[in-house]
């Protein structure tokens, strides 16, 4: 299977003319490149952290490093994966084979040629020295790294694992050479259209432009910066002028769409919100599932999602949004808890012979304001309510205590459906969002969902992993909606993707500038 | 309050102050004490279809951006900062100023070791020291306050130890010692009068800082949970809306300013009052 592209000269030509009339071409890659030429200002951004210079050893935030080093694949738009730093591959029929045809002409930061042996090297990395992460657990499956020559780069698993394509574009290719390569690289030299340049943790990140990048034309700004500061309201800089593209919450939506010098796009993929139940050490009365669904019953979905998206916000059961490939119409229609039921819910409670005035609850949350309404809905169900609302760090300690009840939380968009099934697996990253669920049958599904090579077998598996989920009430969906993302209107060539990657091969910061509209 | 102090609160030049102080205080506590009977909404019930909704003739200062009643929260909430700031600033009276005087009026060494203590608190700032409280007591009214009045308790410490120089050097403490009165005795009987009007001023001070720090813990989720409907906690969830919904966040602020208005009118006239200098005329 070879990655093929095909597109009619009509169908080009009516959709530059149709995106003309809306006003759209200012946002196509490389539409600025060719209305300047040259490189201009240096574009201040603030979307999420910088938490590694290592970008094989960070925890999760890819959103900075993604503007200097780059992968052999890359999620576009559409949330499919495209060539990058390869050309095209080809998977052998019983899918354990991948053969890559790296990209010539591609310099790193030092002016060095990248071969194939250079992504072999960091392959190897990976699967050596990194422990933990989105890309370990195809790491352990690897049977061969080969680099037969210059162009050529071979990955030979020991099974089908359908999702590699995609986690390949979380496999950044530094050259070897970097400073700190055996331990924890702290000069990464990677062949990003941007340098690594002037790194303040927690403050800042100034990014110039790659001279020799491969991509003719790229990038447009002379340089980015973005601000690694943790504010929690980033439109204020943002119309102020200190900032040029930043992530913004649904409540400043209001403000910084009335304002003429901004404007807003939202990301492709979704954010998704969601109740988990302590699944590893479950709290009685918490482990009767008449009580959970009683718990499900009693909060308002459409409500919730009003509140935290605005109109943007669906309502749904699973963890893929309406629309995505791995949603299911059917599951979604057979939702029994799409409407808020107090009654119902009192009814399940007595059943179960449980006094909610006499039964404690502990809600282990983030300090945002959407917990404060799973924490009004337990509280008016009559439960003793304990809210411990904690910062990022506090809340992963205490969710990983496994001594509370229920954890309201969200999680952003990513580069594969498996990266969201993976948070359920017994083995899983990060599982204390997702109650730390250990179900071996729901492992199974998702490991055998995995290994399929067909693509409609493969979501059936996960389907079936999900519904298992779903009876289980491991956790409860409430629903999904993007993210919004504004810039000021003098930024040209801007769109946000998929995922939170500010580099991708359809767009992001490369091909950003700072121009001036008629 | 002895009658001469009385007598002397009402009496003095700019009393008028003072009797609204004590108007401002009084009405708070009745607040306090009456709470929730005062406003006929649940403060923690959420209409979120009426988010940051104005002021009307149902919901008297509007909603929040959760759609409670801000009426019901900021007379909840008014119970809740003042027993936090006045637990606070109670306690750190009698662990600074009490422990502070103590050492200093029984000799060098124990006040070397008690400064020498709050010196090492004092180089931590007070927000940073009831973090790292809060941390070891836990979540709670009652961590809280003996958290904030362990931090607020060496700036309290510091005042009282530059009155008691400053009086130790007067006369009538000479006079004391010379007609063979203990330390401890002089302490109480002579000096403690003298100095409490500045402690009083600190009090006053102590106060608000307390009702604004406790948001802050709030905030990091080492104070009072979110959904508390506490002054500071209602002030940090409506600062963002300050630009769509001013309503939400102007309540508690002036509840706040009114509030710390009313314990500096008071506290500037008790000073006054209770310095002896005065019942004197000099």
């Amino acid at each position: 299977m070879s990655s093929t592209f095909h597109a009619s000269r009509r169908g080009l030509i009516g959709g530059a003319a149709a995106m003309a009339g809306l006003g759209l071409l200012d946002h196509l890659p490389g539409s600025g490149a060719r209305a300047q030429g040259a490189r201009s200002g240096t574009v201040k951004v603030a979307v999420l952290g910088l938490d590694t210079a290592d970008p094989h050893r960070h925890t999760g935030s890819i959103a900075v490093q993604q503007v200097y080093v780059e992968t052999l694949t890359s999620i576009a738009d559409d949330g499919t994966v495209k060539p990058f730093l390869a050309t095209s591959w080809e998977v052998s029929p019983d899918g354990r084979r991948y053969v890559f045809t790296i990209r010539e002409g591609v310099r790193f930061h030092n002016g060095r040629v990248m071969t194939a042996e250079d992504v072999r090297a960091n392959a190897v990395r990976v699967r050596d020295q990194v422990r933990g992460g989105w890309l370990s657990a195809p790491m352990k499956l690897v049977e061969k790294l080969e680099a037969p020559d210059a162009r050529t780069f071979v990955m030979t698993m020991q099974e089908p694992y359908g999702p590699l394509l995609n986690l390949l574009s979380e496999l950044w290719i530094v050259a070897p050479e970097s400073e700190g390569w055996a331990q924890t690289i702290r000069t990464p030299i990677g062949t990003g259209p941007f340098r690594f340049g002037r790194w303040t943790p927690n403050v800042s990140f100034h990014a110039p432009a790659f001279e020799q990048y491969w991509q003719s034309g790229l990038p447009r700004a002379e340089a980015v910066e973005f601000s690694l500061r943790d504010d929690s309201d980033l439109s204020l800089p943002l119309r102020a002028g200190d900032l040029h593209i930043a992530r913004i919450g649904y409540d400043q939506l209001a403000a910084v769409k009335a304002d003429p010098n901004l404007e807003v796009q939202f990301m492709k993929d979704t954010t998704w919100w969601f109740w988990s139940f302590n699944n590893r050490a479950p709290r009685k009365p918490f482990d009767d599932l008449r009580v959970r669904r009683a718990v499900a019953l009693m909060l308002d979905k459409t409500a919730f999602m009003r509140f935290v998206a605005g109109d943007a916000g669906v309502v749904t059961n699973q963890m893929a949004a309406p629309g995505q490939f791995f949603w299911d119409k059917a599951m979604h229609d057979a939702y029994a808890h799409a409407r808020p039921n107090e009654a119902r819910a009192r009814a399940l409670l007595a059943e179960a012979g449980v006094d909610p005035a006499r039964t404690p609850c502990r809600i282990v949350s983030w300090q945002s304001t959407y917990p404060e309404i799973a924490v009004q809905a337990m509280r008016q169900l009559g439960f003793q309510v304990e809210h411990l609302a904690l910062d990022d760090i506090g809340a992963q300690r205490r969710l990983g205590q496994y001594d509370w009840d229920l954890a309201p939380f969200a999680s952003g968009p990513r580069a594969d459906i498996f990266l969201r099934f993976i948070r359920l697996m017994s083995d899983g990253p990060n599982v204390g969002l997702w109650g730390g669920t250990r179900d071996a049958e729901f492992d199974a599904l998702v490991k055998q969902a995995v290994a399929a090579v067909d693509l409609g077998e493969r979501r059936r598996f996960y389907l079936a992993a999900w519904q298992r989920a779903i009876d289980n009430y491991y956790t409860v969906v409430i629903g999904h909606a993007p993210e919004p993302i504004a810039n000021r209107r003098a930024v040209t060539g801007y769109s946000p993707g998929f995922t939170w990657g500010q580099h991708r091969v359809d767009g992001g910061l490369a091909h950003a500038s700072l121009g001036v509209r008629s | 309050m002895s009658a001469s102090v009385a007598g002397r609160l009402g009496a003095a030049p700019g009393s008028a102050g003072f009797r609204v102080g004590i108007v401002i205080l009084a009405v708070a506590v009745l607040v306090a004490v009456l709470g929730p009977s005062l406003v006929p909404h649940d403060p923690l019930a959420q209409a979120l279809a009426a988010r940051n909704a104005p002021p009307d003739a149902v919901h008297w200062l509007g909603r929040d951006h959760l759609g409670r009643d801000i009426a019901a929260r900021l007379a909840a909430g008014t119970r809740i900062s003042l027993l936090v700031a006045l637990g606070a600033t109670l306690l750190s009276v009698v662990l600074g100023a009490g422990l502070g005087l103590v050492a200093e009026a029984t000799g060098r060494w124990a006040s070397f070791a008690v400064f020498g203590a709050f010196d090492m608190v004092r180089a931590l700032p007070s927000i940073l020291l009831a973090l790292t409280l809060m941390v070891a007591l836990g979540v709670g009214t009652a961590p809280l306050v003996l958290a904030l009045g362990i931090a607020f308790a060496p700036h309290m410490a510091m005042v009282a130890r530059a009155a008691w120089r400053r009086e130790t050097a007067s006369g009538y403490v000479a006079a004391a010692r010379v007609m063979g009165a203990a330390k401890l005795a002089t302490l109480g009987r002579h000096i403690l009068p003298n100095i409490a009007g500045a402690l009083v001023t600190q009090a006053a001070i102590v106060v608000p800082r307390a009702i604004t720090t406790e948001s802050v813990l709030s905030f990091f989720g080492l104070g009072l949970a979110p959904e508390t409907p506490s002054w500071g906690r209602m002030i940090s969830g409506a600062a963002r809306f300050a630009e769509s919904a001013p309503h939400a966040v102007l309540a508690p602020v002036a509840a706040l300013c009114v509030v710390t208005l009313g314990f500096a009118l008071v506290g500037d006239r008790l000073r006054l009052a209770l310095d002896p200098l005065r019942e004197r005329g000099r």
